[in-house]
C-alpha cells in the first residue's frame, strides 16, 4: 500500500506544482516503518498539513540498505524537494546532511543529535538541520540495569552492537561505565546484518553470558520480530529498545515512544512549512521513555520480574 | 427652479437645520453609547484576564502541588535500616504515574541518600551518601516543601528541584527532578478567549512554559525571555489591566497572577483586537447606523426643506408676476396649511389687482372726456350707467381759434403744435375747474358739455362762466402770440337745451356724445362768434337771467337755421 502511495506521489506532485513537497528519507520498507509513518502523519495533521491535500511526500525508501541513504538523499536534492524528512535513526540524519541537503531537514532519531555533531545545541540547532531525538541512545545503560535486575546472580551479560551505527561506540563506553557500576562483566557481540542475529543468540549459550541487552540502534529496532523469535527459539532473556519487541514476544524494551518522537517530527515539519526557520526551533527530546514488559514471556523463560519493575512498566503484556 | 438658487436662500438653512436635528441626537446617542460600551467591555476584559489569569495560576499550581502531593507519599513512613523495597517500588509507580518526574532521590531521617531511581541514568539504591548539606534537604527542612529556581537541562528543558520532607523527621525526605516541560500540556490547554494564552516566568524573568514549546526550550536564552518579561513587567499594581507588545508584535491585554510555591508568575494575554472585538462590532454597527441615520436625515431634510421652499418659491414667482401686471396669473398651491392660505391671498389679491386695474382703465377711459371730480365720482359709485344714452338738458360749449388755418400753413409744425398744446393747456385747466365735459377736440377747435352726464347746478350759468374763462385765459395767450406777429383770434359759443346723451363708438375707443339741435347750434353761434367773442342763444340768456351782465345783439342768421335767432353776447371782461 504504501508503494502504491509511493508511486502515486510522482504524478501528483506533477499535478500541483503548487503544493510543497517533503522528502521523506526512510532507511526500511514502507511495511517496516507503517506505524512510524502513521505517527508522522498524526504530526503533519496536527501541523495544518494532509498528504495529498496539502503536501506532496516524495518517499525514498532504503529497505534496510542503511548504505544507500547517501544515494537516496541526492535523489531528494536531484527532485528540488522543499524539506527533507529523515527519520528512523542517525545514520539518516547524517546521511541527509552528507549529502549537502541545503534545504531544511527534520529529523527523528534516538541518539543525542549534539554528540554526533549533527546540531550546534538542543536550544539552538544552528544550520538548516533540527528534529527529535527519543533519548533511546541514552537509556542504554538503564537496559543493562533492568536486565541486571532480573538476573542479580548473573555475573556476565551480552550486549548487541551495530558496529556500523555512529552511536554504536559512545554506547558501549557507557555501557561498560555501567557495567562497571553494577559489578557485572560485559559480553560484547556485533551485528549489523539480519543473517548475523542468531550467531548473537547462538553465541549467548556458548559463551557465559545468558541475556542480551541489545544496543539502540534502528536497524534492531525495525527487525523486532525477528529478534523476538530468535530470543524465543533460543530461550534467551533479551530486551531492546522498542516496544516492538516485547509485543511480538520479545521479553522487554525500554527505550523513548517512537509514536511520540515521529508525530513530533511531523509537527515540525509542519512548522518548517509554514515559514518558521530551523534554528528557531529547538531540538526536542522525547519526554516518554517507556518500559515495556511481557509476563508470558517471562513465564516461558522461567524468570519473575520483582514488583518494583512491574510497578513502573508502562505496559504489561499479561 | 434653477438648482443654485436652491443652494442660496432658504433650502440650505432649511436643510441645515432639519439635518441637524436629526443627525446631532444620533450622533450624540452614538457617541455616548460608544463610550460606554467601550468602558463596559474594559470592565468586561479585565474581569475575563483576571479570571483567566487566576484560573491558570491556579491549574500551574495544581501540576506543581499533585507531583509535591505525591511526593509527600513517599515520606509518610518512619526509615529503618533494613533496605526497603517497598519504598522502591512506590518510587518505580510514581515515575510511571507522573511523567514529568524524571528522577526521585530519597533521604532517611540521618539525610543519607537511600534510593535514588532515575528514568535516564542508572538507580542507586543504599549508597548512603550525606545528603545533609544538600540545599534541596536545607531548604526543605525549613518550609516542608521547598523549590529550587529553574534550572535548563543541557541548556534547554526546564527542570525544577522539588524536596518534600515528612511531617516528622524519621520519615525522611524526598527530592525530585520534574521536567517543566510536561507544564506544556497544561499551559496549553489554557484558552484565552480565541486566539489569547497563557505562559508562566520564573522569578527571574525566564519563560518555563509557553503554548509554543520550542520557546521553552531555548533555555535561559536573553533573547526569547525578554519580550515575555516585557509583558510582564508592563503590568502595574492598577487594578486595570495592562497593555503590551507580545513577542509576536501584537497588541495584547495582560494579566497575571502568582503561583505560589516556586514563586512563578502566569501571565495572560488576549490580543486588544480580539479583547476588544465586541466593541469594535458595536463600534461598526453604530457607525452603520449612524451613517444610515445621516442618511436618512439628510434624505428627509431634503424632503421637507424642498416642501417648504417650493411653495415659497411659487409664491415668490407668482408675486412676482403678478407686480409685473400678470394679474390673471393665479398660484396652484395645494399644501393644506398656510402656505395654500397665502397663496390663496396672493390670488385674491391679484384678483383685486385686475378688478382695480380694469377700474384704473375706465377711469382713464372717462377722465378723457370727463372732468377729473366727475370721472372720480363715477369712478366711486362704481356705476357707469351715468354714462347710458339718455335725452337731458345742456349747455353746450364750442370753441375755436381764427386764423389758425392761415397761421399753421405759413408756420414750421412744431410752432403750430408749441401753439395748440399751450392752447389746449389753459382749456383743459378751465374745463376742468368748471367740471365741464370734455366731447371732442379737432384741430383748433373744442366742444364741451356742461350738466352731462353729471348733473350740475345751475348749468347754463356754470358754461357761461366757463366761456368766460376761456375766452380770458386764451386771450391772455393771443396777446404773446400777437407780439410774435402771429395773427390768431378766439371765439366761443353757447347753446342749451335738450340733446340726447351718452357712449357712441366701440368697445376700446369709447367716446361720450350728445346729439341734439343745441349741438349744431352752438357750433354756429361759434363760428358766428368773432375773436374776443361770446355768443350765447335764448335759452342760455334766460337762465342766466340777470345773474351776469350778458346784452342783446339782436337775431341773426345762423348757417342751417331757416330763421334769424335771438343771439346775446357777453364780455368776458364783464367777471
Amino acid at each position: 500500500m504504501m508503494a502504491a502511495a509511493a508511486t502515486s506521489t510522482t504524478s501528483s506532485h506533477a499535478q500541483k506544482p503548487s503544493m510543497p513537497v517533503i522528502g521523506y528519507l526512510c532507511p526500511e520498507s514502507p511495511e517496516l516503518f507503517a506505524s512510524r509513518l502513521r505517527a508522522f502523519h498524526q504530526g503533519l495533521r496536527e501541523a495544518g498539513f494532509v498528504e495529498g491535500r496539502d503536501v506532496t511526500i516524495d518517499y525514498q525508501w532504503a529497505h534496510g540498505q542503511y548504505a544507500r541513504l547517501p544515494a537516496l538523499a541526492g535523489e531528494l536534492i536531484a527532485h528540488n524537494v522543499d524539506l527533507v524528512v529523515a527519520p528512523g535513526g542517525a545514520p539518516v540524519a547524517l546521511a541527509a546532511k552528507a549529502a549537502g541537503v541545503t534545504k531544511t531537514i527534520v529529523f527523528e532519531m534516538g541518539g543525542d543529535p549534539v554528540a554526533l555533531g549533527v546540531v550546534d545545541s538542543l536550544s539552538r540547532p544552528g544550520g538548516n538541520i533540527t528534529g527529535v531525538s527519543s533519548l533511546s541512545v541514552d537509556v542504554s545503560p538503564k537496559r543493562l540495569e533492568l536486565m541486571h535486575e532480573l538476573l542479580p546472580a548473573a555475573t556476565t551479560l551480552g550486549v548487541v552492537a551495530n558496529p556500523t551505527s555512529p552511536t554504536a561506540g559512545s554506547q558501549l563506553q557507557r555501557l561498560r561505565a555501567a557495567a562497571e557500576t553494577l559489578g557485572v562483566k560485559l559480553l560484547v557481540l556485533n551485528a549489523s546484518k539480519e543473517e548475523e542475529f542468531e550467531e548473537v543468540f547462538a553465541a549467548v549459550g556458548r559463551e557465559s553470558a545468558n541475556a542480551l541487552v541489545f544496543c539502540s540502534d534502528p536497524y534492531f529496532a525495525f527487525r523486532s520480530r525477528r529478534l523476538a523469535e530468535l530470543a524465543i527459539k533460543y530461550g534467551v532473556p533479551a530486551i531492546t529498545q522498542t516496544r516492538d519487541f516485547p509485543m511480538a514476544g520479545g521479553l522487554m524494551s525500554y527505550g523513548g515512544d517512537f509514536v511520540q518522537s515521529h508525530r513530533r517530527a511531523g509537527i515540525y515539519a509542519g512548522r518548517v512549512l509554514k515559514g518558521e526557520r530551523p534554528a528557531d526551533l529547538p531540538v526536542q527530546l522525547v519526554t516518554k521513555v517507556e518500559l515495556v514488559i511481557n509476563l508470558k514471556t517471562a513465564k516461558l523463560l522461567g524468570r519473575a520480574f520483582s514488583q518494583s519493575v512491574v510497578s513502573g512498566a508502562d505496559d504489561v503484556i499479561e | 427652479m434653477i438648482v443654485r438658487d436652491r443652494f442660496r436662500g432658504l433650502f440650505p438653512k432649511y436643510f441645515l437645520v432639519l439635518f441637524m436635528a436629526v443627525a446631532v441626537p444620533l450622533a450624540i446617542n452614538g457617541v455616548v453609547e460608544a463610550w460606554f460600551g467601550y468602558r463596559d467591555q474594559r470592565a468586561r476584559v479585565d474581569q475575563l484576564l483576571d479570571a483567566e489569569a487566576s484560573s491558570a495560576a491556579a491549574e500551574i499550581h495544581n501540576f506543581i502541588h499533585d507531583i509535591s502531593t505525591q511526593l509527600g507519599w513517599l515520606v509518610q513512613l518512619p526509615w529503618t535500616d533494613e533496605v526497603d523495597e517497598r519504598r522502591r517500588t512506590d518510587a518505580q509507580r510514581l515515575l510511571r504515574q507522573a511523567p514529568a518526574i524524571v528522577s526521585l532521590t530519597l533521604l532517611d531521617h540521618n539525610a543519607l541518600e537511600r534510593l535514588h531511581v532515575s528514568r535516564v541514568s542508572l538507580n542507586r539504591i543504599e549508597s548512603r551518601t550525606d545528603r545533609s548539606a544538600d540545599p534541596a534537604l536545607v531548604g526543605a527542612r525549613a518550609t516542608q516543601v521547598w523549590f529550587s529556581d529553574v534550572s535548563y537541562n543541557r541548556g534547554s528543558e526546564p527542570y525544577l528541584t522539588v524536596a518534600v520532607v515528612g511531617n516528622r523527621p524519621s520519615s525522611g525526605a524526598v527530592i525530585a527532578e520534574v521536567n517543566l516541560k510536561l507544564i506544556w500540556d497544561v499551559i496549553s490547554a489554557i484558552k484565552v478567549g480565541e486566539t489569547g494564552l497563557a505562559f508562566v516566568l520564573d522569578r527571574p524573568g525566564r519563560l518555563i512554559a509557553h503554548p509554543d514549546l520550542s520557546l521553552v526550550l531555548r533555555g535561559a536564552e536573553e533573547t526569547t525571555s525578554r519580550p515575555f518579561r516585557a509583558v510582564r513587567d508592563a503590568i502595574g499594581p492598577g487594578a486595570d489591566f495592562a497593555t503590551s507588545q507580545a513577542a509576536d508584535g501584537r497588541t495584547v491585554a495582560v494579566s497575571a497572577a502568582p503561583v505560589a510555591g516556586p514563586d512563578w508568575t502566569v501571565v495572560v494575554e488576549q490580543p486588544l483586537s480580539e479583547a476588544y472585538a465586541p466593541i469594535y462590532a458595536a463600534l461598526r454597527r453604530t457607525a452603520t447606523l449612524l451613517a444610515m441615520g445621516t442618511i436618512f436625515a439628510g434624505l428627509l431634510a431634503y424632503a421637507l426643506a424642498h416642501r417648504m421652499t417650493v411653495p415659497i418659491k411659487l409664491l415668490e414667482e407668482g408675486t412676482e408676476r403678478i407686480g409685473a401686471g400678470a394679474f390673471d396669473h393665479r398660484i396652484s398651491l395645494q399644501t393644506g396649511d398656510e402656505f395654500q392660505r397665502l397663496a390663496d391671498s396672493f390670488n385674491k389679491m391679484a384678483g383685486g389687482l385686475a378688478l382695480a386695474q380694469q377700474h384704473q382703465e375706465r377711469i382713464a377711459k372717462l377722465k378723457r372726456f370727463l372732468a377729473p371730480q366727475v370721472a372720480d365720482l363715477v369712478d366711486r359709485t362704481g356705476d357707469d350707467s351715468v354714462l347710458d344714452g339718455r335725452r337731458t338738458d345742456v349747455a353746450v360749449v364750442f370753441c375755436d381759434l381764427r386764423g389758425f388755418t392761415a397761421f399753421s400753413a405759413g408756420v414750421a409744425p412744431e410752432e403750430v403744435m408749441g401753439v395748440l398744446s399751450a392752447y389746449y393747456e389753459v382749456l383743459g385747466r378751465a374745463i376742468a375747474q368748471y367740471e365741464a365735459t370734455l366731447i371732442s377736440f379737432s384741430g383748433d377747435g373744442l366742444m364741451v358739455l356742461v350738466n352731462a352726464p353729471v348733473a350740475v347746478e345751475q348749468p347754463a350759468l356754470r358754461a357761461v362762466d366757463l366761456a368766460i374763462e376761456m375766452q380770458k385765459r386764451v386771450q391772455e395767450l393771443i396777446a404773446g402770440w400777437r407780439a410774435r406777429g402771429y395773427q390768431i383770434g378766439f371765439g366761443v359759443g353757447l347753446a342749451g337745451g335738450s340733446a340726447i346723451v351718452g357712449r357712441i363708438g366701440y368697445e376700446d375707443r369709447l367716446d361720450y356724445t350728445a346729439i341734439g339741435t343745441v349741438v349744431n347750434l352752438a357750433a354756429r353761434l361759434c363760428a358766428s362768434a368773432a375773436d374776443r367773442e361770446i355768443l350765447l342763444d335764448v335759452e342760455i340768456a334766460t337762465n342766466v337771467g340777470g345773474q351776469r351782465p350778458l346784452h342783446d345783439i339782436g337775431n341773426r342768421q345762423i348757417k342751417g337755421f331757416d330763421e334769424a335767432i335771438p343771439v346775446f353776447g357777453i364780455s368776458f371782461g364783464a367777471l
